[in-house]
């Protein structure tokens, strides 16, 4: 049997919002572009992600995703298969021969892309690698409680919940929420040693949003340092102090109480102090994506100290963009997929050049 | 407290002695504090606490303090702290300095005083050795030796082997 | 040529001199207060009161400090000096005169303005793009870095810098107009004559400033990071010499300072004998490799000492620092022998930027939004790159001025958006699309309105505010809208209602919803705007008159909308309407603002369902 053909000047697989961006961007510059993402949708984390406004925009980013889907859906230039793997990468003269497998449980959805339907050979002069990174898993820091003990989640479950309309006057009215910062960041002991720059933004700006909904409700802030998360930080951070307890301790840990999650933790000159809260958030931070060692054999992409790929010391014509590269923002992310589109824009012109000249 | 009076060197010592080589990576999070049974039970026993006055380099109060020697090595501090400083083993390394310096508390002379007689904390008696007689176990010897070597009372006992007589 | 006015602005130097007898000296007209074509002003721009720079929007200016011209002496000396003066600057605002109208094609080229690595990322990019790129550099040549930059970085980077990059040093933007596809800009090195680039990138060199506390601090005392060599620092054979790097206790600092403040530390203590203690609010380690470091410092002994912001007192110029110790609830201090300061990187807002050329101030140009990440700004075809856009990590700068770049290219080449149409015959000359406008689009030359041919989103908001109806994108004017709201809400059953969407907030949720299967009321409308700048209050009457017993117009959060304002622009104008309501027999809630993410499908769904019913018991 043999497999589809498809030919593409630049493959990006991912479909997040550096995936998008990148190929908005190839789009901008005039370059076509395959994205193949591995889920049904599009939009990786971020669309899972709520708003986080209140009297304000929080400048979360998360529906900037809607406007790159639209975006992304009308640009001629621009093809998108979901639902779909890369399973084998072989180079091929200037460029890169992949093969696709269809993923089960692809449907056409409502977003822009419909997903591969068949085993598929791709020829492409540039690869993006937009895989995302991925979100610490908090049964890893066993302590923390997270499946273990009614009422701990993580953020990702809270942006759901928010988004869904779960937390608020008419479902859940936790009187007490905790956020515990660093969870698989900052941390020697899980071999992460390196700060998720996402974490205090998103815990924050969703802390506001819990005090905003539920004006009652106490909300602390289980933290080491409170790191920038925008221009307006700084005005905002007397502000949020004032909103919220910010407490400088990390919890020892978080346990079943009286029918509540209870967070341990120490006050300096002080006894360490068991409290009850309703909610317990975990701010999980952002990793090397699950896969990137397949990826790196798959493409031979290069990947730095702590296992984030990255395009410096890569092979010819693989570029690398959004949170698999390091931590980063969705703003930051969506920028980024613009240099990997620059790059393979300029690889692709250089080829073509080459071929002709 | 004057920075300038403090002793620098003092988390270098520690750093260099066996065991205390994490002290300098803390960050002072306070996970230990959180779940030290000793602090759950002593307020002014804190693991952060008596990190950061190593740090600051407040040598004489750290080794004398009687603090340093409630610790239940139970190990508890270093399984939750996120920057490995095994604070267990760090208090170790402290309390060796201070005894070397004269600052072993009584309960501790005490106890090596035991060891160096004994070998064990425990003296063991016929009563024992009957009831190990009974269920088929060998006696156990009393064998203060090994604790006189390492607390220099005597040389350890290859070293005595080789010694020309 | 146009004709030149003289606007007198009566500065202390001034108060004796008639301003009628300068202007008939001159040979000019004195200003009264109408439309201008071109003018000299008797003060300098910075110090001209705002109505009138806002009035002078768009047209050529002579800025003349004339006190300082005419000096002292007897009154009748002045009165000349001050006619040639003026009159010589009228000469120079006459040559100044804009292009009578914008080519019909956006111009291709781009101005990159400024040194460093910003300037040379941006210039390679537009270049690779295929524009034909100048840059104008203050420096010899554009390998000056900024202080900020790494030297070796730019170096790689102005060595791949292609062939149609033209290099201008020594010169500086001194003014700039229009919008993209059709700027005219003032470069030092070009005299009076402007030139025209389809865009510009603002990238002025960056400098270090110190970051943190230095009020009282003794300057023999202070060495900032960007200064320091480690090599200098040695403690005494007998002791330890104490050094404390002061990294943010006043106010937040940027993160990539304090990542230069701890590899300054790190140096620092890996010195014979030196201790080194690091005073900080918040560890800013969020850089790639930043808690690394932190750990770094830590093993090599540096003191970490968290201080409650503004809680450091500093004595005797520096000589003795004191502050509570949050972990010991103790007083610490410190005589240190030198103080480190860390840094952040800054640049120069360039001064015409407050001008009354790009009618908007800063925060207005370049908002902290999330629409106009990476270096757009609020006004299409101009960019900003390198340290203006602050600290960024890693290849941040180079990623921006890549996605710049992109935005860029596609307005310069790809437009879908056609101009607005101005109907001279209706146009009042009364400016106020040109003040009003976001993006920089309309323009005054002398007699009509005109657009610049790339700059326009069609966002409508000119055509919300302009009097005489006469100006409004394609499709955008009231006939238009007014027509397709009448046949849409002649076919809606009762109870009728009108949601107008904003197509960056209200139309991707409502596609969404619509996608989903979302049931709506037979009676909604669904008007998509692309800002919520187009509501004007004769669309909101006109849909009640048309029969809507509700009008919702959903845009986006404040902060969060792509002209900035439009969606202020319609909040007002429905709270200003809503005390009119009960005169009309309506409830308060006939008129709403529904702020809105593209995300937020189930807050719309609610609130329609919510006013749909409340419209149907009425
Ligand atoms: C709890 C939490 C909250 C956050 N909140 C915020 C916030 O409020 N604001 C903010 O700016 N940032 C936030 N972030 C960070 C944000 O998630 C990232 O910046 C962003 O998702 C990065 O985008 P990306 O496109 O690089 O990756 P992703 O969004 O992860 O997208 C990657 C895509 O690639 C697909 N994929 C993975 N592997 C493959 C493969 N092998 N082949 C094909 N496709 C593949 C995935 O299915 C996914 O669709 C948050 C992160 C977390 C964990
Ligand atoms: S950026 Fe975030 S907070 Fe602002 S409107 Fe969009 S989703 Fe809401
Ligand atoms: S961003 Fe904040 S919560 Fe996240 S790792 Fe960094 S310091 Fe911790
Ligand atoms: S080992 Fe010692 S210091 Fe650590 S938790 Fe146990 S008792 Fe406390
Ligand atoms: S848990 Fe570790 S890093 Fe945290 S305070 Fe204790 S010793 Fe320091
Ligand atoms: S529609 Fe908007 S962008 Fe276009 S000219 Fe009018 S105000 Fe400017
Ligand atoms: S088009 Fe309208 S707003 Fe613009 S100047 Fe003419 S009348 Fe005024």
């Amino acid at each position: 049997m043999t497999n589809a053909q498809l030919d593409t000047p630049v493959l990006i697989l991912g479909g997040g919002v550096a995936g998008l961006a990148a190929a908005v961007d190839l789009a901008r510059r005039g370059v076509a572009a395959t994205i193949i993402e591995r889920e049904p949708r599009l939009g990786g984390r971020a669309s899972q992600f709520c708003c986080k406004a209140t009297e304000a925009c929080a400048r979360c980013g998360a529906c900037r995703l809607g406007e790159l889907l639209v975006q992304a859906a009308h640009l001629p230039q621009i093809t998108i298969y979901t639902a779909a793997l890369a399973v084998a990468a072989q180079p091929q003269g200037d460029g890169w021969r992949v093969e696709l497998s269809p993923q089960p449980g692809g449907e056409i959805g409502p977003g822009p892309g419909r997903p591969l339907r068949e085993r598929t050979t791709l020829n492409t002069q540039a690869v993006i690698l937009a895989v995302g990174g991925e979100a610490f898993n908090p049964a890893g820091k066993t302590r923390f409680g997270h499946g273990r003990v009614d009422g701990v989640f993580s953020a990702l479950e809270l942006e759901a919940m928010l988004s869904q309309g779960a937390l608020g006057p008419d479902g859940l009215a936790p009187a007490k929420v905790a956020f515990i910062q660093c969870v698989g960041s900052r941390d020697a002991s899980l071999g992460r040693l390196w700060c998720s720059r996402v974490c205090c933004g998103y815990a924050l700006r969703m802390g506001r949003v819990i005090r905003k909904l539920l004006p009652e409700s106490q909300v602390t802030f289980f933290h080491m340092d409170v790191q920038d998360y925008g221009r307006a930080w700084e005005d905002e951070l007397p502000e949020l102090r004032k909103q919220m307890r910010f407490v400088r301790a990390m919890p020892g840990e978080v346990t079943a109480g009286d029918g509540r999650p209870e967070v341990t933790y120490a006050l300096a000159g002080e006894q360490a102090i068991k409290e009850g809260f309703d909610l317990v958030v975990l701010s999980v931070g952002l990793g090397p994506p699950n896969g990137a060692s397949a990826l790196g054999e798959l493409f031979g992409a290069a990947k730095d100290s702590d296992g984030f790929l990255t395009t410096d010391g890569g092979p010819a014509g693989v570029f690398v963009a959004g949170a698999a590269a390091g931590p980063r923002s969705l703003n930051e992310s969506m920028v980024h997929g613009g240099l990997a589109a620059s790059q393979a824009a300029s690889r692709v012109a250089s080829l073509t050049e080459a071929r002709h000249g | 407290m004057r920075l300038n009076d403090c002793d620098p060197g003092f988390k270098h010592e520690v750093a260099a002695e066996p065991g205390g080589e994490g002290i300098r990576a803390c960050f002072a999070c306070a996970a230990c504090s959180a779940r030290c049974p000793v602090g759950a039970n002593r307020p002014d026993y804190d693991p952060r606490r008596l990190i950061r006055l190593t740090l600051l380099g407040r040598r004489d109060e750290v080794l004398s303090s009687p603090l340093i020697w409630l610790c239940s090595s139970c190990y508890t501090c270093g399984e939750v702290c996120p920057q490995q400083v095994r604070f267990t083993e760090v208090l170790t390394a402290i309390k060796n300095i201070a005894a070397r310096e004269g600052h072993a508390p009584p309960s501790a002379k005490i106890t090596a005083e035991l060891l160096a007689k004994q070998g064990r904390l425990l003296e063991v008696t016929d009563f024992e050795n009957d009831k190990r007689a009974d269920l088929g176990l060998p006696p156990v010897e009393q064998r203060p030796g090994d604790f006189q070597a390492i607390l220099g009372l005597k040389p350890a006992e290859g070293e005595a082997g080789e010694e020309p007589r | 040529m146009a004709k030149v006015s003289l606007v007198w602005v009566a500065t202390p130097g001034l108060i004796d001199l008639d301003p009628a007898l300068v202007a008939k000296a001159a040979g000019m007209s004195l200003d009264q207060g109408g439309l201008l074509e071109a003018a000299v002003v008797t003060t300098s721009l910075e110090q001209a009161p705002k109505q009138l720079r806002q009035r002078l929007v768009g047209l050529p200016v002579a800025w003349l400090e004339l006190a300082a011209e005419v000096g002292g002496g007897p009154q009748a000396h002045r009165l000349a000096r001050a006619a040639v003066a003026v009159s010589r600057a009228a000469g120079r605002a006459a040559k100044g005169t804009l292009p009578p109208v914008y080519a019909p094609q956006p111009a291709q080229s781009v101005l990159v303005a400024g040194a460093g690595f910003g300037a040379l990322a941006a210039a390679w990019e537009a270049a690779a793009l295929g524009h034909p790129v100048t840059l104008a550099t203050p420096f010899d040549d554009a390998v000056q870095a900024g202080a900020d930059d790494d030297p070796e970085a730019v170096s790689l980077l102005a060595a791949q810098l292609p062939a149609q990059v033209e290099l201008v040093p020594h010169s500086e933007l001194t003014r700039l107009i229009g919008g993209a596809g059709g700027f005219n800009v003032w470069l030092s090195t070009n005299g009076d004559a402007p030139q025209t680039y389809g865009a510009v990138f603002l990238a002025p060199p960056g400098e270090l400033a110190v970051g943190c506390e230095v009020d009282g601090l003794d300057p023999a005392l202070c060495c900032p990071v960007s200064e320091l060599n480690p090599e200098d620092y040695e403690g005494p054979q007998d002791g330890w010499l104490h050094v404390a790097v002061l990294a943010g206790t006043a106010e937040p600092v940027p993160s990539y300072s304090f990542s230069a403040a701890l590899e300054a530390a790190l140096a620092l203590a890996r010195r014979p004998r030196v201790q080194v203690t690091l005073l900080f609010s918040e560890a800013r380690v969020a850089a790639p490799g930043g808690e690394k470091l932190f750990r770094d410092c830590r093993e090599a002994g540096v003191l970490m000492a968290r201080v409650e912001p503004g809680k450091l007192s500093l004595r005797d110029g520096g000589r003795e620092l004191a502050w509570l110790d949050p972990l010991l609830g103790e007083e610490l201090e410190l005589a240190p022998a030198a103080l480190v300061l860390a840094q952040q990187a800054v640049a120069p807002r360039p001064a015409w930027l407050d001008n009354d050329l790009l009618i908007k101030p800063w925060d207005e140009l370049v908002p902290d939004n999330p629409r106009l990440a990476g270096g757009r700004t609020s006004r299409t075809g101009l960019y900003l790159t390198g340290a203006l856009r602050g600290t960024a990590p890693g290849d941040a700068r180079r990623a921006e001025a890549a996605s710049a770049a992109a935005a860029m290219h596609e307005v310069l080449t790809g437009k879908v958006v056609p101009m607005p149409v101005v109907r001279d015959s209706f146009c009042a000359s009364c400016l106020t699309c040109v003040r009003t406008c976001p993006h920089g689009a309309p323009r005054y030359a002398g007699e009509h309105i005109q657009c610049a041919p790339a700059a326009c989103v069609a966002c409508g908001a000119c055509a919300a505010e302009c009097p005489a109806e006469a100006i409004a994108p394609p499709g955008w004017g009231n006939p238009e809208m007014f027509s397709s709201l009448e046949w849409g809400l002649a076919l809606a059953p009762e109870p009728k209602m009108v949601l107008f969407a904003c197509a960056a907030s209200g139309m991707p949720a409502v596609a969404s919803l619509s996608a989903q299967g979302h049931e709506w009321p037979a009676g909604l409308v669904i008007y998509p705007l692309v800002c919520a700048a187009r509501m004007s209050q004769l669309l909101l009457l006109k849909s009640l008159e048309l029969g809507a017993k509700r009008v919702l117009v959903a845009g986006c959060h404040p902060g969060n909308c792509r002209s900035v304002t439009g969606n202020h622009k319609a909040m007002a104008k429905i709270t200003s309407l809503s005390g009119d309501l009960a005169a009309l027999g309506l409830p308060p809630e006939a008129m709403e603002f529904l702020p809105l993410a593209a995300n937020q499908t189930r807050e719309l769904a609610q609130k329609v369902a919510a006013m749909a019913q409340a419209a149907g018991e009425e």
